[in-house]
């Protein structure tokens, strides 16, 4: 008979009805999961230097836990080494010593607190690891592709027994801290993957060669983990489906599959399918891959295992894994980035309450802070790393209740208005547009994903619904009505202006609007030059070659995209190198005239560009009402790109802050 | 204001070629510092073939994220040897890969080299340039066959004193 931790019963809730699949129990080794919903092991940088658990992790767990509703809650993967050889990231919590347990009993108590089963990772981060020391370690010294990782020791056969010791030590104290599941990670180029793989492993004794010989530790790790967490706590794995290695010859999709069934007849109770490593070539979960992409692999490692599979990669709502899981393609729905955007996200699909979903827009930025050494946040979620501060996770009611007027119902606007109504004020949003959402409506029809942004005003427009936001659209806010109105706050939130350029040639009718272009409804000729190299700037010059448009992209910043996080940057330059853009960056439009416009860079060199329409893409602070408002004493706040263009993670983050303080 | 197109590519083309002789004076110049600190015992070329080697192995990290074996053993060679003859093209020489006499082989060529100009400007044998640069090249390799697990060789077939004529490069898999 399964083992059960802790009973609950779905059957009232509408989620229930709709996603049956993913509120069903599974049995995995001896123990009963009540639903199909895990919080995957996510670094989050959170800890101690030294590898302790701080307060700020264990609230971050404690609100995952409590979005799993019942399921599988994985604290981040421990490395394992004192030699910090295995240590990926700088917060990553350590596992090397029993010193280390009471901190770790910490999250497994928070995620039972919450009536969740809490797994327990273990990682040696490999060729990625050694973040505070001059070496990592590795089955062969293959050198680095990528810069940022330190150059590769090759470990000696003491050095794999090392490490199959530290795995069993670890997953000892990880039993002994109250953990309910193991975990063993060996994905994207941690080391694990590192013997697993033949671009990484050229060793030609036993630990290397065929699959099964690069295998072979795996199996050691394996076999030792189970001994010491006995029947009752299950072990899993991670495991690349496919590695995405073919351009430096990595394994075949075939051998991963081999290695699926080793680790299963090695003892392994579940595997979680991944793809991908850290150095492939090829995108794995940025916005512009489509979500669902990946779920197929899934189908394939259960056609080739029969231990349950589980697997995330872009699936971000709950209609796929749950038809996945109907269809018996896939067994658990793995969650890593849109529980860090939403911790509570499967809790609230149980309840019915999914429009209330603050859903990840596949930015990447918490990745790519992590690489950075900075803690972990979120472009869409303003609580995220607050969740061990009350005054974000649970703003207190406003004392003295206002009349707030909000001036934009773009995203910084609309989070601001209802964060302020949550709190007990009276909030009114006003925008001249007829609908919702600012610039978002155009900056949306970028191609590559962008859409995706779109689900921010979904939530906004739900949660300013829930909280008795009134909407004012299609009005326009003059002095006359703040006069008239007299409230006690005004925030505004009325997005950026996109001014004339300045230079000759400015007001030359071959200049348009970007947003009307964005919308369709600017004429655009065959040649364009964008001006602004900045996101909109990129996403407007994309968007037009999309339509067989030549575009060259003219901006002042030294690379296209200073504003995008680097883990989706190289995204965009790829695409735009594809699509044929010119970009000449550090540069500004000197000129506009009949033939097209004169290019100036920084150093002062000139050249012509021949196009038939330009488009301007930079923005301006908007100062409109500032002065109305305070001569009217009126209380201000200025958020989002009305305050300084920038993105819509600023604009989100301004206008939380904002609601929480007004 | 309209462009003066021949004015703009005369103060371009300065700029390029003030700033790819700078290239060569400023290794020169660091020779030498190296070569007194190192005090009186070193010998100039060792000094110069160590510090081809330590910027072949800094050049061959830049290589790496490039190159892909996904196109077959003959594009990928052709690939490397267009990146190797490119670092020629980058200091203001002229050099081209191009298929070699034997299968598998890459032959590298260069046609104008500014470097024996450099290096008499400094005093330094023309010896040293040719056996530096094969020196810098295996370096690249060295890291490159390491990365993708193809033993790789690179040999000086031709090298002509003064930057006459050209200098010839064989770029194949070892055996």
């Amino acid at each position: 008979m399964a083992r059960l931790l802790f009973e609950w019963d779905y059957s009232h809730h509408p989620g229930a009805q709709s996603y049956p699949h993913l509120f069903k129990p599974i049995q995995i080794g001896n123990l009963s999961v009540p639903n199909r919903i895990k919080y995957a092991a996510t670094e989050d940088n959170f800890n101690t230097h030294d590898g302790f658990i701080t307060d700020a992790d264990v609230a971050y767990m404690r609100e995952r836990a409590k979005g799993v509703v019942g399921g599988l809650c994985f604290m981040q993967g421990v490395y394992m080494d004192p030699g910090r050889q295995g240590q990926g990231y700088v917060g990553q919590a350590a596992c090397w010593d029993d010193k280390f347990i009471p901190g770790l009993k910490r999250i497994a108590d928070a995620v039972h607190a919450e009536r969740a089963v809490a797994g327990f990772q273990l990682m040696d981060c490999g060729r990625v690891g050694a973040v505070d020391v001059d070496y990592c370690h590795g089955p062969s010294a293959v050198p680095q592709r990528l810069r940022i990782f330190k150059p590769v020791q090759e470990m000696t056969k003491a050095d794999i027994q090392d490490v199959v010791r530290q795995h069993v030590d670890a997953a000892r104290r990880g039993v002994a801290a109250g953990f309910d599941m193991m975990e063993i990670s060996g994905i994207v180029g941690y080391l694990i993957s590192n013997f697993i793989s033949s671009y990484t492993n050229r060793r030609n004794d036993e630990y290397g060669g065929d699959i099964r010989g690069r295998m072979r530790m795996v199996v050691e790790i394996i076999q030792g983990v189970k001994k010491v967490c006995g029947p009752d706590v299950p072990v899993g794995i991670r495991l690349c489906s496919e590695e995405l290695l073919d351009d430096v010859r990595g394994n075949t999709p075939e051998e991963s599959m081999e290695t699926y069934q080793i680790a299963e007849q090695a003892g392994a109770d579940y595997i979680s399918c991944t793809l991908g490593w850290q150095e492939s070539i090829y995108p794995v979960i940025s916005r512009d891959i489509p979500m669902g992409n990946w779920v197929h692999l899934a189908k394939r490692a259960k056609q080739h295992v029969k231990i349950p599979i589980q697997m995330a990669y872009r699936l971000f709502k709950p209609g796929l894994p749950n038809e996945k899981i109907g269809a018996g393609e896939l067994d658990i729905w793995e969650m890593c980035r849109s529980m860090i955007a939403d911790p509570l996200m499967p809790k609230k699909v149980l309840e019915g309450r999914e429009n209330e979903v603050r859903h990840c827009v596949a930015c990447n930025l918490c990745l790519a802070r992590l690489f950075r050494d900075a803690p972990m946040t979120c472009y869409i979620n303003p609580v995220c790393a607050h969740e061990s501060h009350p005054e974000f996770m649970d703003p207190k009611p406003a004392q003295d209740k206002k009349r707030i007027m909000v001036v934009g119902a773009g995203p910084a606007g609309l989070e601001c208005a209802y964060m302020a109504a949550r709190r007990g004020h009276e909030v009114h949003v006003y925008d001249r547009r007829g609908v919702i959402g600012g610039t978002l409506n155009e900056a949306r029809n970028a191609p590559y994903g962008d859409d995706e942004l779109w689900t921010c005003v979904e939530y906004q427009q739900a949660m300013c619904a829930k909280y008795g936001v009134q909407l004012h659209l299609g009005a326009e806010v003059t002095e006359a009505l703040i006069q008239d109105e007299l409230p006690d706050t005004v925030v505004l939130a009325s997005g950026p202006v996109y001014p004339q350029l300045k230079a000759p040639g400015g007001d030359h009718p071959k200049l348009v609007n970007l947003l009307d272009v964005m919308s369709g409804r600017a004429p655009v000729g065959r040649k364009v030059v964008v001006y602004g190299n900045r996101k909109p700037g990129i996403g407007c010059a994309l968007h037009l070659a999309k339509q067989g448009k030549k575009v060259t992209l003219v901006g002042r910043e030294k690379s296209a995209g200073f504003d995008v996080n680097p883990s989706f940057k190289w995204r965009y330059l790829i695409y735009m190198r594809q699509a044929g853009i010119s970009a000449y960056n550090d540069c500004v439009i000197e000129e506009v005239n009949d033939e097209g416009v004169i290019v100036k860079s920084y150093d002062g060199y000139r050249w012509p560009v021949v196009c038939d329409t330009v488009i301007v893409s930079e923005r301006e602070a908007n100062p409109s009402l500032k002065q109305v408002v305070q001569s009217e004493g009126i209380e201000l706040f200025v958020i989002g790109d009305a305050l300084v263009p920038r993105n819509l993670s600023s604009a989100v983050h301004d206008g939380y802050r904002i609601g929480m303080r007004v | 204001m309209p462009v003066d197109a021949e004015k703009e590519i005369t103060r371009l083309w300065r700029a390029l070629h003030a700033a790819q002789d700078e290239i060569g004076k400023t290794y020169y110049r660091w020779r030498q510092v190296a070569l007194e600190s190192a005090g009186p015992g070193a010998k100039p070329l060792d000094v110069g073939l160590r510090a081809a080697e330590v910027f072949g192995k800094e050049i061959g990290k830049g290589f790496l994220p490039r190159l892909n074996w996904l196109k077959g053993e003959e594009a990928f060679l052709m690939n490397l040897g267009r990146s190797l003859a490119d670092i020629w093209g980058t200091e203001g020489g002229i050099a081209a890969a191009e298929k070699g006499a034997a299968a598998g082989e890459v032959t590298i060529r260069c046609t104008r080299d500014p470097w024996p100009s450099w290096a008499k400007e400094y005093g330094v044998p023309m010896e040293e340039v040719a056996l530096c640069r094969e020196r810098m090249f295996q370096a690249i390799i060295e890291d490159v066959s390491l990365f993708f697990n193809v033993p790789l060789k690179i040999e000086l077939v031709k090298a002509i004193p003064r930057g006459q004529g050209e200098t010839v490069m064989r770029l194949s898999k070892a055996a």
